[in-house]
């Protein structure tokens, strides 16, 4: 049985305009779902209704099989952390991991007990007397997340808890998100904005984008055989590249599509090369640590591609040849974004008649 | 704090005297014989508090001045708190209707509520009881619309947290809001405590029986204490004075530790 089943899921609040259009999706137990889009997509909106923050008037939400959507928030076994953390400010870092407890009526030795052990599991056992005002981001985060494990719960509802750390500490508390899924064994469903997040935390990734659902898969296939332009162009750093087919020099296979490739795809060549390739001048490198990324400017519009470092770097105004591998790139109808399983060919292995012809 | 300007602090001590100078006049008073104070002499005593508090019934009408400011502060905070949290986080058909006609209530004088007020209560036979003196004041529409506000300012999120973490509605009142609310509420609740301890008019109105006065009709009384004669007893009215404002003084010095700010810090980022 499917720990969450989410079936047409719709939502417009009184006035505005619809912010779920539809969205199905059918989560196991113990996975770790991400949910991720561009701000607005409605990802927050469809936590919220997990959470039974908002009601879920329209479509079927099944927790453990059963139906939900008029369960209210305290009796639907999950936990909640929120985006600004949302720390009772009153209360000692040991009262907010234990409050959770108190409001079931667990005894006080008890949730004492589990409230220390939870602490220590997030090493805040030197902070359980402090105030939420006594801490430092990462601190707080931790005693967010504290809460919402001392109750035990099924679920947990992240809604984007690492966008208020920085860099360092926000790929450090990403580590520990990861650990403590396994440890816990529970069902994790993550909302963020941030796609590095989304690929290296997710067994499964939500695509989601003005409030529909795009895909939802295992990070790999997102990453290779995204359904349409918008998720190949989201998920990705830097973004794909997109090309008209016609702009692409010796290509060799269906015109009328744009071509989608990664920057990593791409090879520089300082002079014109055989096979499919693009003409661009650069206009800007880029070191972002192991590698160089390279701007270049093209009659198909701006590209970036992914240079070694230790490998010559062109010079910004230098024209160069992008040589792309047909066989990593994905095609996409130029009108609708939809990909299309087209068989992208060398020109080598057209037929002649049709190489003339595209020449 | 060092002040800036010594200019500027000898101006406020200056104006912090001359505001205190009558209050410091009076208790001054209070300790002199009326002999003495009439004919400009200096004779220090107790025996105008002991005529207060003996003769004059003071502390009986100090009594009931606690009972039932107190009364009224607490009954108030706990409708108004109840209300203003209602209004800032609910919304239900008719909820701005409702909150504008209680906002409407500043709006009316309190002396066109006396005579509808007293009639009710004459005819629920509360005329001459503690609940009459109570009850009138209980639902206090700048209370509620104050406390709204402030409640308005608390994060929503730290409800929702409490509500996942399995608390009713109430609970979240009590344990979240609240606490949280705390300086607000102190504020109020001193406010509400002072307006009803200075009230005069209603108690004037709704008690006839003198075991029931409270201190401000007391005090009234004092000016009439010796018909015929010409002279009040200045010394005997000041030191009357004087315990009536000395719970309210120490009442604002102990709430006025806890109206501490900063209490939302570190709620969300």
């Amino acid at each position: 049985m499917s720990a969450i089943t989410l079936k047409d899921i719709r939502k417009s609040y009184a006035g505005g305009p619809q912010i779920l259009h539809g969205v199905s999706m059918d989560i196991q137990h113990g996975e770790f779902i991400v949910i991720v889009g561009p701000s607005g997509c409605g990802k927050s909106t469809l936590l919220r209704l997990l959470a039974g923050l908002d009601p879920c008037e329209q479509g079927e939400l099944l927790i453990d099989g059963k139906r939900a959507n008029d369960l209210p928030p305290q009796d639907r076994d999950i936990g909640m952390i929120f985006q600004n953390y949302a720390l009772y400010p009153h209360m000692t870092v040991l009262e907010n991991i234990a409050f959770g407890l108190e409001l079931r009526k667990v005894p006080k030795v008890e949730r004492l007990k589990r409230a220390r052990s939870v602490a220590e599991t997030l090493q805040l056992t030197s902070y359980l007397d402090r105030k939420p005002g006594a801490l430092s981001g990462g601190q707080r985060q931790r005693v967010a997340m504290g809460r919402a494990m001392a109750r035990d719960c099924s679920t947990f509802l992240m809604d984007e808890p690492l966008s208020n750390l920085d860099n360092a500490l926000r790929v450090a508390m990403r580590t520990e998100i990861k650990d403590l899924h396994r440890q816990l064994g529970a069902t994790i469903i993550y909302v963020t904005h941030d796609q590095t997040e989304a690929l290296s935390l997710a067994d499964r990734v939500a695509v989601m984008k003005d409030g529909h659902l795009q895909q939802f898969d295992t990070p790999d296939m997102i990453y290779d055989q995204p359904v349409n332009r918008f998720v190949a162009g989201f998920l990705g750093s830097p973004a794909m590249n997109f090309v008209p087919a016609d702009c692409i020099d010796d290509w060799g296979g269906e015109r009328n599509i744009d071509v989608g490739f990664r920057p990593e795809a791409l090879s520089l060549n300082r002079s014109p090369v055989s096979g499919p390739s693009i003409t661009a001048r650069v206009v800007l490198t880029e070191m972002t640590g192991a590698t160089f990324i390279v701007h270049c400017e093209s009659e198909a519009g701006r590209l970036s591609a992914v240079v070694a470092r230790g490998e010559e770097l062109p010079h910004e105004g230098d024209t160069i040849w992008l040589s792309l591998d047909p066989s990593q790139a994905l095609c996409f109808d130029a009108i609708s974004g939809v990909r299309l399983d087209l068989p992208v060919m060398h020109h080598s292995q057209m037929p002649k008649t049709h190489v003339k012809e595209t020449a | 704090m060092k002040p800036e300007n010594p200019f500027l602090a000898v101006l406020a001590l200056a104006a912090g005297l001359l505001f205190l100078s009558p209050v410091l006049y009076s208790i001054w008073m209070s300790f002199q014989t009326a002999d003495a104070y009439y004919t400009g002499n200096i004779e220090f005593t107790f025996h105008n508090y002991e005529m207060a508090i003996g003769q004059y019934n003071f502390a009986r009408y100090l009594v009931n001045s606690v009972i039932v400011s107190g009364l009224v502060t607490l009954i108030g905070l706990a409708v108004a708190t109840c209300a203003a949290f209602a209004f800032a986080r609910y919304t239900f058909p008719g909820s701005n209707l409702l909150f504008g006609a209680v906002v409407a209530t500043l709006m009316i004088p309190s002396h066109i509520t006396l005579i509808p007020n007293y009639l009710t209560l004459a005819k629920a036979g509360l005329l001459d009881t503690y609940a009459g003196l109570v009850l009138p004041a209980v639902s206090n529409g700048f209370a509620a619309f104050f406390l709204r506000q402030y409640i308005r300012g608390i994060p929503r999120a730290l409800d929702e947290a409490a509500y996942m973490d399995g608390a009713s509605p109430l609970k979240v009142l009590w344990r979240v809001i609240i606490p949280l609310s705390k300086p607000a509420i102190l504020s109020m609740g001193l406010y509400i405590f002072i307006s009803e301890w200075n009230n005069y008019i209603w108690p004037l109105v709704a008690i006839g029986r003198e075991d029931l006065y409270t201190l401000q009709i007391g005090l009234a009384r004092l000016y009439r204490v010796n018909p015929g004669e010409d002279i009040i007893d200045w010394p005997l009215v000041m030191a009357a004075s004087t315990i009536t404002i000395l719970p309210v003084l120490v009442g604002f010095i102990l709430v006025e530790r806890h109206l501490i700010r900063g209490m939302m810090m570190g709620a969300v980022k």
